[in-house]
């Protein structure tokens, strides 16, 4: 993956000694004795190495090669398969009068490149997305949510690369407001994440389709997740319930800074959802002490070990249920958010004596001792809400993924 | 482009600890044509190729390495993944031992804001890279990986 991500980078042929996994959470000994291994071709490499400087070649994006193929539905989506073009499941072949139609939901030209998909570094074409769209059965009207996904997968702020190539589970999460919703069916109540919504269904699938195929996230390598997860097929994505907003309550993309009549899709890499399944609170206090068993700094991924992460935004999607008790008591979302970090906390004494960063966590927070309550980010900002799902007493907390901010981007028609 | 200019100066050398295997295609061999079967009793269609091409602008040059390692200034470049400075702690060992005039410059002690496992981007690598370059080292030995 290394030499991979070097290549996508423009380091063509930067140098390497490769030592036998594991190195982490194994004796000192062990390690010395790997490094004792590994020093002679650590000399040899760097006295002898030396530059190549070649690069592969470079070709146009545009138009996307066309390849003539004869056989049944299910030859050609065992060739795609094959080929490393699908993720298993079954596919619509993407035809050129198809991939023409579906280009009919967009405004922009065929050959705007949309970005370069990490790791591999493919060139993402609108005719390229197109044809993923038609892959993964989107209608041509769900063109612009899909394109406004990836151009926010895309910015930097949300690390598509780190996200698709982590020994982490993680996951995209795709949040939808505005207009758009309602106008192309985008589920945003009951079960909206799950099953049985075309649009949040064939969106999804086309984005992990795009990571996967131009992105070349594939496991063992470049994605190097531990155990992957069945939301490699469909990410997280759903509309934000904004008719169960409670009153004087903004809808997430307001409180990044949107218009309400604006239509906004965010993305960011998560880990698995933390559930609350709180049924029994009936004031708030009581409520957000659920969280505070349930959310603490160990969930994303250990917390002040990483300590950048204590600097990033956690999103929590709050069921309206759970929103509506704190807004009958009074409560706005600020104050949700304030109240889950504060109590989202562990004591210090849980992190291990290899966590590095502990100096710099000691600027943050003060003298520490092992009683001393960390909280899951370093400040309550930090924590945004939304409006998630629809009946039923559940709410979600969403850890993200390291160095990685959500990025909100117009849908533009 | 200085971060470039600032990158020749040095001679990087990368260890990659840990690598459960080594499998991957090289993004460097394109795409390749379908073979089509030779089913009978169905028409031929095209498809679009769904992979794309690769468009890879080299963005830094290294230099070539020192053929000694006698008298230079080797930075150690620890990424904060747990042994890595302590695999790179018995390599410094080692090096002060066998190599003759040879100065350790350990990253984690003299800047350890570039402690960073995850930089998410390639801008904050570079920002990273320009700190360690301001040391002036011969060579950079990294680790990576689990």
């Amino acid at each position: 993956m290394a030499k991979d991500t070097a290549m996508s980078q423009g380091v063509p042929d930067a140098p390497f000694v490769v030592v036998p996994h594991p190195m982490g959470m194994i004796p000192e000994a062990e390690i010395q004795k790997k490094a004792e291994n590994a020093f002679a071709e650590i000399v040899k490499t760097a006295t002898l190495w030396k530059p190549s400087g070649k690069l592969p070649e470079m070709k146009p994006a545009y138009p996307t090669e066309r390849v003539t193929f004869r056989g049944s539905a299910e030859e050609l989506n065992s060739l795609f398969f094959t080929k490393g073009w699908s993720l298993g499941l079954p596919l619509v072949p993407p035809t050129p009068d198809r991939v023409k139609e579906m280009l009919k939901g967009t405004s922009l030209k065929p050959d705007y490149v949309i970005g370069k998909v990490p790791p591999r570094m493919g060139a993402l074409t609108v005719e390229l997305a197109a044809a993923h769209a038609v892959m993964a059965g989107c209608k041509p009207e769900y063109m612009p949510v899909l394109i406004a996904a990836l151009r926010a997968m895309l910015d930097p702020r949300a690390n598509w690369r780190g996200a698709t190539t982590t020994t982490g589970t993680t996951s995209l999460l795709v949040i939808v407001n505005g207009p758009i919703v309602r106008e192309v069916g985008i589920a945003s109540s009951q079960g909206a994440a799950g099953a049985e919504h075309h649009a949040n269904a064939s969106i999804g699938y086309a984005l992990n389709l795009i990571a996967d195929v131009v992105g070349g996230s594939k496991p063992p390598s470049p994605d190097k997740s531990t155990l992957g997860a069945p939301s490699d097929f469909v990410p997280w994505i759903f509309g934000e319930n904004e008719d169960r907003l409670p009153q004087g309550w903004e809808p997430f993309h307001v409180k990044r800074g949107f218009k309400k009549t604006d239509s906004v899709v965010t993305v960011m890499a998560i880990y698995p959802p933390v559930e609350n399944i709180d049924h029994w609170s009936v004031t708030p206090e009581e409520h957000l002490t659920w969280w505070g068993h349930l959310a603490t700094p160990l969930v994303s991924i250990g917390g002040p070990c990483w300590i950048s992460q204590m600097d990033q935004i956690h999103l929590v999607g709050i069921g309206p249920e759970h929103a509506q008790l704190v807004a009958d008591a009074g409560w706005t979302a600020d104050q949700y958010g304030k109240a889950f970090w504060e109590k989202a906390r562990l004591p210090f004494s849980v992190w291990p004596k290899g966590c590095p960063n502990v100096d710099l966590l000691t600027r943050k927070l003060g003298r520490l001792t092992p009683d001393t309550p960390v909280p899951i980010t370093f400040s309550p900002d930090h924590i945004q809400t939304l409006i998630a799902g629809g009946a039923g007493k559940h709410s979600h907390y969403f850890a993200p993924f390291p160095s990685c901010f959500p990025v909100s981007v117009n849908v533009e028609k | 482009m200085k971060t470039k200019d600032c990158l020749i100066t040095m001679g990087v050398l990368l260890i990659v600890l840990g690598f459960l295997t080594l499998t991957a295609r090289s993004f460097a061999e394109g795409t390749a044509t379908a073979a089509s079967p030779a089913s009978q009793g169905f028409p031929s269609f095209e498809v679009l190729n769904p992979e794309g091409v690769v468009q890879i602008v080299p963005t830094v040059t290294l230099n070539p390495h020192p053929s000694t390692l006698e008298g230079k200034t080797i930075m150690l470049r620890w990424n904060g993944k747990h042994n890595g400075d302590r695999f790179l702690n018995r390599i410094a060992e080692l090096l002060v031992k066998e190599v003759k005039g040879v100065k350790i410059i350990r990253s984690w002690e003299v800047a350890p804001e570039t402690v960073e496992p995850i930089t998410g981007s390639q801008e904050r690598s570079m920002e990273l890279m320009k700190k360690l370059a301001a040391f002036k080292p011969d060579l950079v030995i990294g680790s990576q990986a689990d």
